[in-house]
């Protein structure tokens, strides 16, 4: 399906609608180049789960953040993961990501292409189109089981 | 009282000793930078590696260095996060293997904390330049700490009594350095390399947006990027990637560098004034691997000049990761008995 955005406010919309629509388990790949979004809409989306907005910072940094979200009235961990850093599919295998994609949390990984193909993962990819313009591409939610957005 | 501090947070291996929370007696840093310049950031993983392999010989030489010995002190302080989590597991488990084998209490230390009391080493006033204040300051004080993982202000009434004011809602000032420089071509890190060419360019050739946020101290800078992303674009014309960028001519890079640097450091400064304002607080410190940067140090200092502040800023070399400011605050710690445990985990994600 495809979205346009014309702002971080609607990409942050985009990814809020996303996110009400995540369960445990869940895994989203974002693509798109530097200054396309994905950060925006990591905050929709964790904003969905009940995590204040502002708490969600870039985690090039540190390349995992871990909050505390909530689904159903159930806690569920969020995992916000960004390989904007990492170089090579040599590196990933030791830094553990492994333990957080598909466990007991949502996972939302930044900067996806690093990783190669994640299975059953819902994948969204940002196109800047003009300057505040960005096309939103998502796939993989019939394949996850739910209905479209 | 000797303390010997550790810090591995990042991506530099740091022991030092420090005496009575202010007395830098050794303060080792082995820096790993050209082990990551290749790859134009931090690899977590080879940064643990090569913690692995430095720890012992720095904390060797930061003892040999203040002339003391693992039995002589008092405690044994390590960084346990907010960080890369196996870089901090390196420290975390060499401090308490340290600690467990030689019966010498541990203290654990955040890392922003530590960036907090690095204006209390000794270092921290005198050997600064003219028109900054010496010794360490009273309380209460504002703390920008401004790196590449945090930009934050904070409200410091004691040791323990720490209030956040204000901090990034997205890239620290630092990372956006780091992002700037990659998409001009000028490798990692970053900071320096705009810096230097920030002094030949103009700072009014580019209007970049100040983000300002009225209304709270929050800081926001990944605008400001995408910002630099986009004039690029223009300039050369080019929906193509980032690579394809840097065919630019040198005299625009340096204007490029001078005008985003000029647009970071105002928007550092202008909040910090309003924050000291807003606050009633006279007294202002900084800290992390930012506060290193000439033009953010030179503007903060005509700031307080100017609205009569006392601006307390340490040199570079204790503005970024170091282990004595880790020492620094374990001191309050310990004596005020806060003592950790051997089941003391690292934690990469740790809020003040």
């Amino acid at each position: 399906m495809k979205l346009l955005s014309n702002g971080p406010e609607e990409t942050f919309r985009c990814g809020f609608t996303l996110g009400k629509r995540l369960g445990k388990g869940d895994t989203v790949c974002l693509f798109g180049e530097l200054g396309a979004g994905k950060t925006t809409f990591v905050k929709g989306i964790a904003s969905a789960l009940g995590i204040p907005e502002r708490k969600i910072t870039s985690a090039s940094f540190t390349i995992i953040a871990e909050y505390t979200g909530t689904v159903n009235k159930a806690t569920v961990p969020f995992y916000h993961i960004d390989l904007y850093r990492l170089q090579g599919i040599a590196e990933l295998d030791s830094i553990g990501i492994e333990e957080y994609i598909g466990r007991d949390g949502i996972s939302v990984i930044e900067w996806a292409e690093r990783l190669g193909e994640v299975e059953g993962s819902i994948s969204v990819t940002f196109t800047i189109v003009a300057e505040d313009k960005r096309e939103i591409t998502i796939e993989g939610m019939d394949e996850t089981g739910r209905n479209n957005l | 009282m000797l303390i010997l501090g550790i810090d591995t947070s990042c991506d530099d291996t740091s022991a030092s000793v420090v005496e009575d929370g202010k007395r830098i007696l050794s303060n080792i840093v082995s820096s790993q930078e050209d082990i990551h310049k290749k790859y134009g950031g931090i690899v977590p993983e080879l940064a643990s590696r090569r913690h692995i392999e430095m720890i012992w010989p720095v904390v060797d030489e930061a003892l040999k260095s203040a002339n003391t010995k693992l039995d002589e002190l008092s405690a044994v302080a390590v960084c346990y996060g907010p960080g890369l989590i196996g870089s901090l597991l390196v420290g975390c488990s060499f401090a308490k293997s340290v600690c467990f084998s030689k019966g010498i209490p541990l203290v654990s230390v955040n890392h922003i904390e530590g960036h907090i009391f690095s204006s209390f080493l000794d270092e921290g006033g005198p050997l600064v330049d003219k028109g900054f204040a010496q010794g360490a300051p009273e309380f209460p004080f504002i703390s920008l700490i401004v790196s590449g993982g945090h930009t934050s202000l904070y409200r410091v009434d004691g040791f323990r009594r720490y209030k956040e004011l204000g901090r990034t809602r997205d890239d620290a000032a630092g990372e956006a350095y780091d992002k700037v420089a990659k998409l001009l071509g000028l490798g990692y890190p970053g900071g320096p390399a705009i810096d230097r060419l920030a002094h030949e360019g103009n700072p009014a050739a580019v209007d970049f947006p100040r983000a300002y946020l009225p209304g709270d101290f929050d800081f926001s800078f990944s605008g400001l990027k995408t910002a630099v992303l986009n004039f690029l674009r223009t300039k050369v014309g080019s929906r193509k990637p980032n690579a394809e960028l840097r065919t630019l001519n040198s005299e625009l890079v340096k204007d490029i560098c001078a005008s985003f640097q000029q647009a970071v450091v105002d928007v550092l400064v202008r909040k910090t004034e309003w924050a000291a304002k807003e606050e009633k607080v006279r007294r202002v410190t900084i800290s992390g691997g930012v506060g290193a940067n000439s033009a953010l140090r030179r503007e903060l200092a005509l700031m307080a000049k100017k609205g009569g502040l006392q601006l307390f800023i340490p040199p570079a070399a204790l503005c970024t990761d170091n282990a004595a400011m880790i020492a620094a605050a374990a001191y309050h710690h310990f004596i005020t008995h806060d003592i950790a445990g051997m089941e003391l985990n690292p934690v990469a994600y740790l809020p003040l």
